[in-house]
């Protein structure tokens, strides 16, 4: 259910136009040129922070160096800078991804995600390719397709935000969990 | 008679604190055009934030020669200072914040006292008086038949990360004196003016499992869901009218780029590619688009007739051109230009045309990011990080008049104006 606060503290008719009566000027008198303008419109202002991104609120458990955002049980993949492509490091989570997706009892939630150097829409759509490149993996090893989710989070969700390169490290990574 | 200047400007910063120049900028401008003005400050308590205000406002209006001193006078009086007698106008002022906004100006020829224009604007709310400011110096311009400067009237709206995996929506004036969080809490990016009276956005919610385009009117609340997409979900341009906008949507998993009719609900896919296609704007009186593509390896600009397939390389320099806004044909761009993969990298913002017939830098130093044409394509707004200082910044394209205003916010996800 929507949580939303919405204050209207005023609406009026006119926000900067020159259509307002004719009032006193400041020093009293009537201003024979132009008119004083009524503004107007107050803006609203909602409250959504009853909402936030899951993951974000995982800041990710660290079991003998090996970082995990994920939850449910799979593992967080880690990407390099720039890149996309699955490293073959990252085999053994990804078959604990699948075995753990294969049993799952419902939807599979792929959340993309990357540092901070990108910018605008085109990170977000790099977060997308690595999730991307983690959902065709667990298909190719025989999880529905209809089964899972991808979403891009792009620089929304760091689960770390010390400027090093272990943080950064951290930041590029693709996170799973279940529907719920 | 006649004064040509050439000026070049190898300064960093203007001193006054409020704003600077981008530096290093050939400016070449006949100053016959522009109109020589002071402002003399009659409130009773002189206002230095007010008069940082109004010089910001004409000098990007680059119709301007503006006197930088912060003179003060009688405002009813129409006695104008023998040392202001040079100027060609002399634009006495006072504001009054006792309750809520008022400003009142009178704009005076300086050689002979007669009074040009005389105007008085009042607001209930003291925190928006910079809307005064910007509409008293429009209708200066106007009044002494320039071009439209209606521009700096707009708000501006951005979206901040507050905290991991949360984010908040403003509203600013474009100096950023003015600032309000029109939605708060959730994660709520990309947002897009939806209508030319800046009345209602477009944003992307993560509210539901799959990001979800809104329109929201700002002044009454109402939402309105547009669509949703699995992957990743976009408005990045709004036609004209407001009857079509460009979605970078991802529904099988890859981006490309989509026009929606918003009266019948209709998509139609503009590109069809396995990489990366986002960042659609309207050029050419919105018969194509200009776009990011990674079809060549790197991202690079391209444009692409909306009903044909037919797709053309825009840019050919730089091999990392990730952002792009358009007007008409013109079209500017971000350009990486530094290859560190942590840290400091420059980029630099380039003007081009939709025919690549030319291009030009249009800043040279530090990292700028973020273009946004003004309404009528003769400003561009761009953020410019230097170290972990961040600034909005704006250039008259027209003439070279550029500006720096401190963004004390947290990090800006997107921003439009």
């Amino acid at each position: 259910m929507t949580h939303k606060l919405v204050t209207l503290t005023a609406i009026a008719a006119l926000f900067l136009s020159g259509c307002g009566q004719k009032t006193p000027d400041l020093d009293g008198s009537i201003s024979n040129i132009s008119d004083e303008n009524a503004i107007s419109g107050d803006t609203v202002t909602i409250d959504e922070s009853a909402y936030g991104n899951e993951g974000s609120q995982n800041e990710g458990s660290q079991v003998e160096g090996n970082y995990n955002s994920s939850t449910d049980g799979f593992a967080s993949i880690y990407f390099d800078f720039g890149d996309y492509s699955i490293s073959s490091s990252m085999d053994e989570k990804m078959n604990t991804n699948t075995r753990i997706a294969l049993s799952a009892s419902s939807k599979i939630k792929i959340e993309g995600n990357c540092d901070e150097f990108g910018t605008d829409e085109y990170n977000y759509a790099l977060g997308l390719k690595r999730a991307k490149a983690v959902k065709d993996s667990l298909i190719s090893q025989g999880v529905s397709s209809a089964n899972t989710v991808i979403i891009t989070l792009g620089e929304s969700s760091p689960v770390c935000t010390e400027p090093n390169d272990s943080c950064y490290d951290r930041n590029r990574r693709v996170d799973i969990r279940l529907l719920k | 008679m006649k004064h040509l200047l050439i000026i070049i400007l190898s300064v960093q910063f203007f001193t006054l604190s409020l704003f600077g120049v981008d530096a290093t900028l050939k400016i070449e401008t006949d100053v016959e055009h522009r109109s020589r003005i002071a402002l003399v400050d009659g409130s009773s308590v002189p206002n230095p934030k007010v008069f940082n205000i109004l010089l910001s406002d004409l000098k990007i209006s680059g119709h301007f020669l503006a006197d930088t001193t912060h003179h003060q006078g009688d405002v009813s009086s129409n006695l104008i200072s023998p040392a202001l007698k040079g100027k060609e106008y002399v634009l006495k002022y006072s504001i009054d914040q006792q309750s809520g906004s008022k400003f009142f100006i009178r704009l005076l020829k300086a050689s002979d006292s007669t009074l040009v224009f005389k105007k008085s604007y009042a607001v209930p709310s003291k925190a928006k008086m910079p809307f005064l400011l910007h509409k008293a110096i429009s209708d200066v311009n106007n009044v002494l038949k320039y071009p439209d400067i209606s521009w700096i009237n707009r708000y501006v709206v951005y979206a901040v990360y507050t905290t991991s995996g949360r984010s908040e929506i403003r509203l600013a004036d474009y100096t950023l004196t003015y600032q309000k969080a029109i939605m708060k809490g959730g994660l709520n990016l990309f947002p897009k003016w939806a209508d030319a009276k800046q009345r209602a956005i477009y944003y992307t919610s993560y509210k539901e499992v799959i990001p979800t385009l809104y329109k929201l009117n700002i002044y009454n609340g109402s939402k309105q869901k547009i669509t949703s997409s699995q992957g990743m979900l976009v408005c990045s341009d709004v036609s004209k009218n407001g009857s079509k906008i460009l979605l970078t949507m991802a529904p099988e998993g890859q981006t490309d780029i989509f026009e929606m009719n918003l009266a019948t609900g209709s998509k139609t896919r503009v590109t069809h590619f396995k990489g990366i296609d986002v960042n659609g704007r309207y050029i050419d009186n919105e018969s194509r688009i200009a776009f990011v593509s990674n079809r060549l390896g790197y991202p690079n600009i391209f444009k692409k007739s909306i009903h044909s397939s037919a797709t053309s390389q825009v840019v050919h320099r730089g091999r990392n051109n990730n952002a792009c806004d358009a007007h008409g044909n013109k079209i500017v761009y971000t350009s990486r230009e530094s290859n560190n993969a942590f840290g400091k990298n420059t980029f630099n913002l380039y003007l081009t045309t939709s025919s690549s017939s030319t291009t030009r830098p249009i800043t040279t130093t530090g990292t700028n990011q973020f273009p946004h044409f003004s309404k009528d394509g003769s400003v561009v707004l761009y953020l410019k990080q230097n170290g972990r200082r961040t600034s909005i910044g704006y250039i008259n394209l027209t003439s070279s008049q550029s500006l720096l205003f401190p963004f004390n916010g947290k990090k800006v996800q997107s921003i439009d104006w």
